[in-house]
C-alpha cells in the first residue's frame, strides 16, 4: 500500500505561493500591507499571471474594473499570453483589445451588449475562441465547477490596508467571483476608488483578497435601468393596462421580475394610478427581484411595494434606496447591498412572473434579441424567463398557471411560472416583431454556434402581449392552436395577416385570445395622463428630492 | 388624474379649458382653408393649417380663442395660419368678448412661406395691440412642447397677460438658431439645462416677462386664465412707461450675466440651483421680492 504522504495534494497552492513570491519581489518596498500603487499594476499582473491562466476580469452589467482592464492590455505578451478570460459582461473596448494584442485567447462570457458587433467580427476572423455563451447563473456556476479562476481582477468602492472591501450599492458579481477564486487557490486583485482607514461595511473580508490597487480614476459605471417617462407612448400605456388587468390581476401576481425597457416602465408607472383604481394595491406586485428602476419610485411611495432585492444598483438612486430600508436590502452603513447571483436565483425560483420585451418572436413563441453581425449573448433573461422546473413551493399565481397548463395536457398536478413576452407588433424602423424564422438561425450558422441563440424558448412562454391583445399559450390545445394564437395578436405583420380568421375567432371565444375590449379596457382611456410620472423631474419630486438622476437625464 | 397641458393637442386644450360644449369653431374642416404654398412645395397640408380658432366660454365668460397645434410643422405661422389669428383679434375689436385667449405653441414663422409668414406675424402683433386698445384683454398661455419662439415670441409680449408653466419656453431666436448663428461656444443648444435656464417658465417669471406661472395641467391653466380675465388689462400710459423703465433697468442690472443662474443670484436667490426642483407653489412663494418686476 503506497504511503499517502508521498502523493502531492497541493500543487495549486504551491503554484499560488510561487506567484505571490514573484509578486513580492517585483513590488518590493512599493507594497504596503496589501496596497499596491497604481503605477505598479502592470508589474503585479506580469508576476501573478502565467500563460494559459483562467482570468476573471470583473465586467458587470453596470460597474467595470476598467483600470485593471487597461493594465492588463499593457502586460508583455511574451510573458503573459494564451489567457482564458471569464467575464459576465464584455463592455469595454479593452476587453477585446486583449485578443488583438495576443494576451488572451479564449473567452467564456454571458453578455456583450456594447461590444457585440466587434466581437462578431473578431470571431469571424478567428481572433477569439469562444468557449460558450452563458446566462449569468450558468457562468457563476461554472466558476465553481470547471471554470474556476486562477486570478480574479475585481472592483470595489473602497478598501482598507488589510484588503477588506466595500463595494457600495453596486456589489453585483463581486462576491460570486471572489468566493470561487479565493477558496480554490486563486489570487484576487481589487481596484478601488479610495483607500480608507476603515471601510463603511465589509462586503468582502480582507483575507479573501490578496492585493488592493487605488485606481487613479473612479471606476466606470453605467446607468442602465433609467427610462425617461417622457418617452413612454400611449400604445405602451395601453399594453401596460392589459398586462395589469389581464395578467397581474387575473393571476394575483405578487412576486415578480420586470425586464428592462419602456414597456415594463409603463406598467411600473401605472401601478399607483390605474392598478390602484382597480383596487389592486396589496393584491399584486408586492415582492420584486429587480434593479432599482427609478420608474418604481411612485409605486413604492404609494405603498404598493413591500420588498425589492436587486442584481445591482442604479446611478442616482443611492440616497433614495438608503432612505427606504423597509423596501430595499441595505447594510449597517445604510447603503444598498446588491448581489447578482442571489437575485438571479431569486428571480428564477421565487418569482411567479417574468415579463420582458424582445426583438423577434417566431410562430412557436421562441424569442430572440439576436441580430445578424452581433454576438450579444444572454445576460440574465433566460433564467428569469423560464419555468423553474425544480420549484416545489406553491403560490396562488403559480398554481393557477399550472392548472391552466394541465387543462390542455393532463398530468400530475404541478405549478407553472408565468413568462410573458410584451412587444409591439412593429418595433422601430417598422421591423416586424413576429417572423417566420428568427435571425438567430443565421447568426448561429455564420458564427459557428452549436445552437441558435434563443433568449426565451417557446415552451416556456405562457403569454404574448401586444397592442392587439393577449394570447394565453397555456390554454392552447396543440401546436396549430398555438400558432394561430400568436398570429392572432401579431397585428398587421405578415405573420398576423396570415392568420386563420375562423380559428382566431374561436380562440377569442374561448378566452385564449383577449382583446382590450374583452378585458373591459376602453382604448380611449389609454393616455399618458395615467402615468404616475411623466418626466424625470416628476420622479425626482415623487422621491422627495432623494433621487438624483445623472446629468444626461436632466433638463435642469 | 392631472391632464397635462404640455402633452395635450391644441384641440384637447380647448376641450379641457372651455366650458363643456361651449366651443364653436370658425373655419372648420369642411371649409378646407389650407395653405396655398405648401402644395406647391409638395408638403402635406392640414385642414386647419395648424391653428384652431373660434368662440366659447370659460367660467361662463364669452371669449374668442386661437390655439396653435405644435404637432403640425411645429406650430409654424404661415399665411393662412396667421390670417386666422388676425381674424379672431379683429373680430374681437368689433364684438368685444371678455377676452381673447391665445394658446401659443410655435417655432415662429413657417420658412416655407417666407415673406407671407413674416407679414402674417407682424399683422398678429398689430391686431393684438388693436384688441387691447379696444378694451379687450389678450391672454397668452405658453406650456406646450414646442415653446413659443420667433416673431410669435414678440407677439406674446404684446399681450395683456402671459401665463406659463415651468415646462413652457419663451424666446425670440430658438436655441438651435442661436447656436447656428453664433457658435456652440456662445450657446450649446443640446445643453438642456442651459436652455431651460435661459428660456424656461421659471426664468421668464423671475424676469417679469410672464405674469403668472402654473403647474403643468389644463385645470391650472384654466384657473389662471379665469383670474386674468377678472383682473383685466392695464392699458394706461403710466403702465407702459413703467414697463419701459423695467426694460432699461434690466439691461443695466443683468447685461453682463452669462447664465440664468447669475441673474437669479443678482435677484437675491441664495441657492439658484435649488430653484429647479421647487414645486410651483413653493417657487411662487419664494419668488416674492425676488423678481425683476
Amino acid at each position: 500500500m503506497p504511503n499517502p504522504t508521498e502523493k502531492i495534494w497541493d500543487h495549486e497552492r504551491q503554484r499560488r505561493n510561487q506567484k505571490l513570491a514573484r509578486a513580492a519581489s517585483a513590488l518590493g518596498a512599493s507594497q504596503r500591507d496589501k496596497v499596491v500603487p497604481a503605477d505598479m499594476a502592470v508589474q503585479l499582473l506580469e508576476a501573478v499571471l502565467e500563460p494559459g491562466d483562467r482570468v476573471c476580469l470583473e465586467g458587470n452589467n453596470q460597474k467595470q474594473a476598467d483600470f485593471l482592464a487597461q493594465a492588463l492590455t499593457r502586460v508583455d505578451p511574451a510573458r503573459v499570453n494564451k489567457l482564458h478570460m471569464l467575464q459576465s459582461v464584455l463592455a469595454l473596448p479593452e476587453h477585446l483589445d486583449l485578443y488583438e494584442l495576443g494576451i488572451a485567447e479564449q473567452l467564456d462570457f454571458s453578455f456583450s451588449g456594447p461590444q457585440a458587433a466587434r466581437l462578431a467580427r473578431m470571431v469571424g476572423k478567428g481572433q477569439i475562441r469562444i468557449g460558450a455563451i452563458h446566462t449569468y447563473l450558468e457562468l457563476f456556476s461554472r466558476y465553481f465547477v470547471d471554470l474556476t479562476p486562477h486570478v480574479a481582477l475585481v472592483v470595489a468602492q473602497s478598501a482598507d490596508a488589510q484588503g477588506n472591501l466595500y463595494t457600495g450599492p453596486n456589489t453585483e458579481d463581486t462576491p460570486a467571483i471572489i468566493e470561487a477564486t479565493a477558496f480554490k487557490n486563486g489570487i484576487v486583485i481589487a481596484q478601488v476608488n479610495e483607500l480608507v482607514d476603515k471601510v463603511p461595511r465589509v462586503d468582502i473580508p480582507g483575507d479573501w483578497v490578496n492585493f488592493v490597487i487605488p485606481s487613479p480614476r473612479p471606476h466606470f459605471i453605467e446607468p442602465l435601468f433609467t427610462r425617461d417617462p417622457a418617452q413612454i407612448s400611449e400604445i405602451q400605456v395601453l399594453m401596460a393596462m392589459m398586462a395589469i388587468k389581464g395578467i397581474y390581476a387575473e393571476y394575483g401576481v405578487q412576486r415578480l421580475n420586470h425586464g428592462i425597457g419602456f414597456d415594463t416602465a409603463a406598467i411600473e408607472l401605472l401601478l399607483p394610478t390605474y392598478a390602484a383604481s382597480l383596487g389592486l394595491k396589496g393584491k399584486i406586485c408586492s415582492h420584486w427581484a429587480l434593479n432599482p428602476h427609478p420608474a418604481m419610485i411612485p409605486a413604492i411611495e404609494a405603498g404598493f411595494v413591500k420588498s425589492i432585492h436587486s442584481f445591482g444598483s442604479e446611478l442616482g438612486m443611492e440616497n433614495y434606496i438608503a432612505a427606504r430600508p423597509d423596501v430595499f436590502f441595505t447594510g449597517a452603513d445604510g447603503t444598498m447591498r446588491s448581489n447578482r447571483a442571489f437575485s438571479q436565483a431569486a428571480g428564477h425560483y421565487a418569482c411567479d412572473l417574468f415579463i420582458g420585451s424582445t426583438l423577434q418572436i417566431d410562430l412557436a413563441g421562441n424569442s430572440s434579441t439576436a441580430t445578424l453581425d452581433r454576438i450579444s449573448g444572454f445576460g440574465g433573461a433566460p433564467n428569469m424567463g423560464a419555468d423553474a422546473a425544480g420549484r416545489r413551493h406553491a403560490s396562488p399565481a403559480w398554481l393557477r398557471a399550472g392548472e391552466q397548463a394541465r387543462s390542455q395536457r393532463p398530468g400530475i398536478p404541478r405549478g407553472r411560472k408565468l413568462v410573458v413576452q410584451m412587444v409591439e407588433t412593429f418595433r422601430e424602423h417598422m421591423q416586424p416583431a413576429f417572423v417566420a424564422e428568427l435571425d438567430a438561425w443565421k447568426l448561429a450558422e455564420s458564427a459557428g454556434m452549436p445552437l441558435p441563440p434563443v433568449m426565451i424558448y417557446g415552451d416556456d412562454v405562457t403569454h404574448i402581449l401586444t397592442e392587439e391583445g393577449i394570447a394565453n399559450l397555456l390554454l392552447c390545445a396543440n401546436a396549430e392552436e398555438r400558432e394561430q394564437a400568436i398570429r392572432g395578436v401579431a397585428g398587421y405583420t405578415e405573420m398576423g395577416l396570415g392568420r386563420d380568421l375562423r380559428i382566431v375567432e374561436n380562440l377569442r371565444d374561448r378566452g385564449v385570445i383577449q382583446r382590450a375590449e374583452d378585458l373591459g379596457i376602453d382604448k380611449r382611456d389609454a393616455t399618458r395622463d395615467l402615468l404616475a410620472a411623466r418626466s424625470i423631474k416628476d420622479l425626482v419630486r415623487a422621491s422627495g428630492g432623494l433621487y438624483q438622476p445623472p446629468v444626461r437625464f436632466r433638463n435642469w | 388624474m392631472i391632464h397635462s397641458y404640455y402633452e395635450s393637442s391644441a384641440r384637447a386644450r380647448i376641450a379641457g379649458l372651455l366650458d363643456a360644449d361651449s366651443f364653436h369653431e370658425w373655419l372648420f374642416a369642411e371649409d378646407r382653408v389650407t395653405s396655398p404654398h405648401l402644395a406647391i412645395l409638395e408638403q402635406p397640408a392640414a385642414f386647419d393649417d395648424g391653428v384652431i380658432i373660434g368662440q366659447g366660454s370659460i367660467a361662463e365668460k364669452q371669449i374668442f380663442i386661437a390655439a396653435q397645434e405644435g404637432g403640425f410643422m411645429g406650430g409654424a405661422v404661415g399665411e393662412v395660419h396667421g390670417a386666422k389669428i388676425v381674424g379672431v383679434l379683429e373680430r374681437a375689436v368689433r364684438d368685444h368678448p371678455a377676452a381673447v385667449l391665445l394658446l401659443l405653441e410655435t417655432g415662429g414663422v413657417r420658412l416655407q412661406e417666407a415673406n407671407a409668414g413674416l407679414i402674417a406675424v407682424s399683422e398678429v402683433m398689430r391686431a393684438i395691440l388693436s384688441a387691447r386698445a379696444a378694451g379687450v384683454p389678450v391672454i397668452v398661455a405658453i406650456g406646450g412642447q414646442y415653446g413659443c419662439f420667433g416673431g410669435m415670441g414678440i407677439a406674446a409680449r404684446c399681450a395683456s397677460t402671459i401665463i406659463m408653466s415651468e415646462e413652457g419656453r419663451l424666446g425670440l431666436s430658438g436655441p438651435e438658431v442661436i447656436e447656428t448663428a453664433r457658435g456652440v461656444e456662445e450657446y450649446d443648444s443640446r445643453d438642456r439645462a442651459l436652455v431651460w435656464r435661459t428660456v424656461g417658465g421659471k426664468h421668464r417669471y423671475l424676469l417679469g416677462e410672464c405674469d403668472m406661472i402654473v403647474p403643468d395641467g389644463i385645470a391650472a391653466f384654466q384657473h389662471a386664465i379665469t383670474a386674468s380675465i377678472e383682473k383685466g388689462d392695464d392699458w394706461s400710459l403710466a403702465a407702459l412707461e413703467q414697463e419701459h423703465q423695467l426694460l432699461a433697468d434690466r439691461v443695466k442690472r443683468f447685461g453682463a450675466c452669462k447664465d440664468g443662474r447669475d441673474i437669479w443670484r443678482e435677484l437675491g436667490w441664495a441657492d439658484p440651483d435649488a430653484l429647479a426642483m421647487m414645486d410651483n407653489d413653493e417657487f411662487v412663494a419664494a419668488a416674492q421680492g425676488h423678481r425683476a418686476k
